[in-house]
């Protein structure tokens, strides 16, 4: 492209923000919204996949090992499990210890204890960690058929549940998302089709004298990538002082709720905005000016 | 410069606008295209610089092939022709100097040459000393100079007008003939389809009349042959 060409566009871009100023005022203000809506439903969906994630890793897997097991037999079976894929942490637990922590649960309940006198009931085990929880099914099958494991247990219903309440929230998210990109969208195109429609003369002529269709589309396409970007712009102001504040607040009232730290995920998510509203932009004139171009 | 054989058009609608036409048109050649409305005249005009496309035979234009050309070459055989319309299709925001320079920005012509070409074009039509006019400052007459003005300044073989006294009144209509005939004898074809009896009476140039889409008459120093 020509620098006349290139002085070319940017003035004509200039000259329809400056006739149409309150329209494009009216869509920045739009595409501003909804870029601030998608941006504040990323980061939510984010924080709850982190919460959830979290909250997934702290399944453990009970592993009980038959009384006739000896130390050195128990020193085996926790390098075993320590050795299978996907694990994270094996930690033994003494019948002793086990049997402590039994009566801390039970309270004031102690006294049914009594009856067994000296007798510990309790077997000796570890408490298994996975990497991901997708793994704890696989992990608890391998470990149950080593020798020695009497037991293996572990919270199949919770993880089971989590994980449909995760891919519930990211199948939402998703859904959410595309609609809010396709309004934007609609948006963005409707304000670059007036621009389109009040210029409908200026492009049949350009065309007679034989302009070359991405002549006429540059300006379109900047005034559009312009608006996105500018929408983008103010969405992520907004979004960077909104989170800012919650994450305040949190931290000073709900200091256990683990929130991601603003920096650097909240950069990521800003340049994810705005990048969205220039893509955003530049389809929605695409959009608006195919009908126009095509004879 | 145009070679039409054959060609007919059907609009979507199945009227049937042209039937099998075919003409030859040479290089320096000024044509009249003559008939009622509605006999074809618009279609066939609008034919050349491929705003319809034909539907049926060949056609080429100034060496383009406006048949088989692909969409992104349709700009190039624009360059290579100027239009001209009855309602001279001016950009109300732009000077008069602006509109004709228009037509040499859009094909990036360099800054340098866009000065020089404007004002000689300007000189041409006699408006160079309105060059920033706006088009509601001037008379009917003056804004299809303004459309001529714009139509050679790329220097096009061939200029097509469509009805471009249309709306003019007569004596006015003679000064934009008087613009055509200095074209013309510069070696530019002209194709105009106009209603004018007078004007082609006058002019005593090639003149093809076209009735219910098909070319009935056909003579090199012919009359408007209508009743005005």
């Amino acid at each position: 492209m020509k620098l006349s060409t290139i002085e070319y566009v940017i003035r004509e871009v200039f000259f329809s923000f400056r006739r149409n100023s309150w329209m494009a005022i009216a869509s920045v203000s739009t595409v501003a919204v909804s870029l601030f809506v998608f941006g504040m439903f990323l980061v939510i969906v984010m924080n709850m996949s982190k919460m959830i994630n979290s909250l997934e890793s702290q399944v453990e897997i009970s592993v009980y090992l038959q009384d006739s097991a000896a130390k050195a037999q128990i020193g085996r079976i926790e390098e075993q499990i320590a050795s299978m894929q996907g694990i994270a942490e094996v930690r033994f637990v003494d019948r002793d210890t086990a049997l402590a922590r039994f009566k801390e649960r039970l309270g004031e309940q102690q006294f049914l204890l009594d009856a067994l006198g000296d007798k510990n009931p309790l077997p000796n085990g570890f408490e298994v960690r996975a990497h991901r929880p997708d793994m704890v099914k696989t992990a608890a099958a391998a470990i149950s058929r080593i020798e020695g494991v009497e037991t293996v247990k572990y919270g199949q219903d919770v993880v089971e549940h989590l994980f449909d309440i995760t891919r519930l929230i990211r199948i939402f998210g998703l859904a959410l998302m595309v609609l809010l990109a396709g309004a934007t969208l609609f948006i963005i195109s409707n304000t670059i089709r007036l621009t389109v429609i009040a210029r409908r003369k200026e492009i049949a002529i350009m065309k007679y004298v034989g302009a070359t269709d991405w002549f006429i589309r540059w300006p379109f396409l900047l005034e559009g990538i312009v608006l996105g970007c500018f929408g983008g712009l103010v969405a992520a102001g907004v979004l960077w002082v909104v989170y800012r504040m919650i994450t305040a607040k949190v931290y000073e009232t709900l200091a256990f709720f683990p929130l991601i730290p603003a920096h650097p995920f909240l950069v990521y998510i800003l340049l994810v905005i705005l990048v969205c509203g220039v893509l955003i932009g530049a389809l929605g004139s695409t959009i608006s000016l195919k009908r126009f171009l095509k004879a | 410069m145009i070679e039409m054989k054959d060609v007919s058009k059907i609009y979507e609608n199945g009227a049937v606008a042209l039937e099998h036409v075919s003409v030859e048109i040479g290089k320096g050649e000024f044509v009249f295209i003559v008939g009622a409305s509605g006999a074809g005249k618009s279609t066939f005009i609008r034919l050349l610089f491929r705003e319809v496309l034909p539907s049926d035979g060949t056609l080429s234009v100034n060496g383009y092939d406006v048949i088989a050309m692909s969409h992104g070459d349709v700009p190039y055989l624009r360059r290579s022709l100027g239009v001209i319309f009855q309602d001279f299709r001016l950009l109300p925001d732009k000077t008069v100097f602006e509109n004709v320079a228009f037509a040499m920005q859009v094909i990036e012509a360099p800054r340098r040459r866009i000065q020089h070409s404007v004002n000689a074009v300007l000189d041409i039509v006699g408006l160079r000393d309105k060059y920033k006019c706006f088009p509601s400052q001037l008379s009917g007459g003056e804004q299809q100079r303004v459309a001529i003005a714009r139509a050679i300044v790329n220097n096009p073989a061939l200029v097509i007008a469509d009805e471009p006294t249309g709306n003019l009144d007569p004596e006015t209509s003679w000064e934009i003939m008087d613009i055509f005939k200095r074209i013309n004898s510069s070696g530019t074809t002209i194709v105009m389809a106009t209603h004018d009896k007078h004007i082609v009476d006058t002019m005593k140039r090639r003149v093809i009349a076209i009735e219910d889409g098909h070319i009935v008459r056909d003579e090199a120093q012919g009359v408007y042959g209508y009743e005005a």
